[in-house]
């Protein structure tokens, strides 16, 4: 075989593989989208119907009336965008005062938050839980958000990006009088805005996607968010894959915008997830 | 020389003047202390304490209702002897490299692909990252349905003419089922990662390995992987590292069985402490989990030093 024969034979390869992968990787989406507008007879149904013959449109109101779940996206959002605002705050305070700052226990305070990523949930969860419960927080809205109100991973982020700002900036504004919180919030986060869109993101998916934090904190139904609300149809009414895929589609559709909205600043954020360091 | 240092060096005096008597540069000082202290105090309420917690905690036997009481090693020694907590540390070293070895290459490979100049590159690489933003629920309901006996895996696998398999209620394969998902879950996120370092390789050490007539296998293993190296090991420690926080999907996909077959460690921490109301053992067992992750980590971020990375 020439060059030629086996360049074109690589690029052939390179094809088929491309949209093999992407069948792959997106197949189970277009399944749970079809099962979710077939009758319930249909969804096992031999041979493949890859589309419904009738969309059944009425299994979305039908299953969603199978638990609050008005209440669960609801507390899904507040507690999402809650920990996201605590975080785009905090995480880009702490970055700015161990990026531009010197003080002495600098170094000490970035080794102490770094070394909190080792600890994730899983792991303290039994004295996270006696801590929340010293607050009285267990089962209230509170106790969903605050434990997770600062992420090391933003600190990290955010002390990177504002690292790579000039001090100039700060400078000529302390010049002018400004106050340092004046700085903060006046220069400092007006220049931060891709760093901020990216962790933004990041933690809201977190928080939509969160499980066992709520499943152990939120015992009463008006507590309970997206994903337990799922979770706990799905152990009522496990047979009825038809309108739990329903359901799964609803939960995907607020992401699914937010991605097609923003898939550049999600795409760069999990890319700044990878600076290494 | 009122400098930071005589500021913290000055003892007790010094700390009680006011912010407008400070010097310049340890009234800076203290600004950039406080930016950080929010926080530094919610990482320590809600990080370092649960931490020392649990350390203290694991001596005691305590269920959340009557006081603790002192058990000494107690909890441990229980661990030590329990079956069920050897099988799920094995059940979690398992998950964690089943999962993430195959996720450094596959994912390498996507990234690969996705580098290359194709038509419609953006509209591919969108649809290849559109699986990033979608929830672990509600992926782990999807799978649970692809799984199902008479699901979509097991109708292409009967049409291949492999048979049906009951995935998640037999032991020999409920674990790699989960696995599966999880390396399908990966790849597009370590994907985006190596791609970005990719991206970062200046595109002249190609050409200038080109014009010296270097094939395209040569450029992969002389200037790719070498450049690459820091985003390689950075994906090698966070893929182990999230790996080994897997619950979800035991919980709501198998409860851990067949036969403790999925019971990963935090589902073992988890049932212990909220099912059985053991806190001291949950508590052990955080502890043991923990100084594995830690040693891990250690390993790897040393693996990273030499590989060249500060």
């Amino acid at each position: 075989m020439n060059k030629k024969t086996l360049m074109r034979w690589g690029g052939w390869t390179v094809t088929v593989l491309t949209v093999l992968g992407l069948g792959v990787m997106l197949l189970p989406y277009f399944w749970m989208v079809s099962s979710s507008l077939k009758t319930g007879a249909e969804v096992f149904e031999l041979p493949i119907r890859w589309i419904p013959g009738k969309p059944q449109w009425e299994n979305y109101p039908a299953a969603l009336s199978r638990g609050a779940f008005g209440t669960y996206f609801w507390n899904s959002g507040v507690v999402s965008v809650a920990v996201t605002a605590a975080n785009i705050l905090f995480c880009s305070l702490a970055g700015y005062g161990l990026a531009k700052f010197r003080f002495s226990m600098r170094e000490l305070s970035f080794r102490f938050i770094l070394s909190t990523l080792m600890l994730p949930l899983e792991i303290v969860l039994v004295p996270t839980f006696i801590v929340v419960q010293q607050l009285g927080m267990v089962n209230t809205l509170a106790g969903l958000i605050v434990p997770l109100a600062v992420d090391a991973f933003g600190i990290f982020l955010m002390r990177q990006f504002i690292k790579d700002l000039p001090d100039s900036l700060i400078e000529a504004a302390r010049l002018d009088g400004c106050s340092e919180f004046g700085i903060f919030w006046r220069i400092i986060l007006p220049n931060c805005k891709p760093a901020l869109g990216a962790l933004a993101l990041l933690e809201f998916r977190d928080s939509w996607d969160q499980f066992l934090w709520p499943y152990i904190v939120a015992a009463s139904d008006s507590i309970k968010t997206f994903p337990l609300g799922l979770a706990q149809m799905e152990g009522i009414d496990s047979a009825a894959y038809h309108e739990i895929m329903a359901v799964a589609v609803v939960g995907m559709i607020p992401m699914a915008i937010l991605f097609l909205f923003f898939q550049r600043a999600f795409v760069r954020g999990i890319a700044l997830s990878g600076l290494k360091e | 020389m009122r400098s930071e240092t005589s500021a913290r060096v000055g003892g007790v005096r010094r700390w009680i003047t006011w912010p407008g008597r400070l010097s310049y540069r340890s009234r800076l000082a203290w600004a950039g202390f406080f930016f950080v202290l929010p926080a530094l105090i919610h990482l320590a309420i809600f990080k370092f304490y649960p931490l020392v917690e649990a350390l203290l905690l694991s001596f005691y036997r305590y269920d959340l209702i009557s006081p603790p009481v002192f058990n000494g090693l107690g909890n441990y020694y229980a661990l030590w002897n329990n079956p069920l907590f050897h099988q799920s540390f094995w059940v979690s070293v398992k998950y964690m490299f089943g999962v993430s070895i195959p996720e450094w290459f596959l994912a390498l490979g996507l990234a690969l692909l996705l580098n290359r100049a194709m038509p419609g590159r953006p509209v591919i690489r969108l649809a290849y990252f559109f699986p990033i933003a979608m929830s672990q629920i509600v992926v782990a309901m999807v799978w649970k349905f692809m799984y199902h006996p008479y699901g979509l895996v097991n109708t292409i696998l009967d049409f291949l003419g492999v048979g049906r398999i009951n995935w998640l209620s037999t032991e020999e394969t409920a674990l790699p089922a989960l696995i599966a998902i999880g390396i399908w879950r990966g790849i597009p996120l370590f994907g985006v990662i190596y791609l970005a370092g990719l991206q970062a390789i200046p595109k002249d050490y190609h050409e200038a390995a080109m014009m010296d007539g270097a094939g395209a296998f040569q450029r992969f293993i002389h200037i790719t992987i070498p450049l690459l190296l820091p985003t390689i090991l950075f994906v090698m420690v966070i893929s182990l590292l999230s790996a080994v926080k897997v619950f979800l999907n035991p919980l709501v996909m198998t409860e851990g069985g067949p036969n403790g077959t999925t019971r990963v460690l935090p589902y073992f921490i988890y049932e212990t402490g909220f099912a059985y109301f053991r806190m001291g053992e949950a508590a052990a067992a955080s502890m043991v989990l923990f100084v594995f992750v830690f040693g891990l980590t250690l390993v790897l971020l040393r693996l990273l030093r030499r590989g060249g990375v500060q």
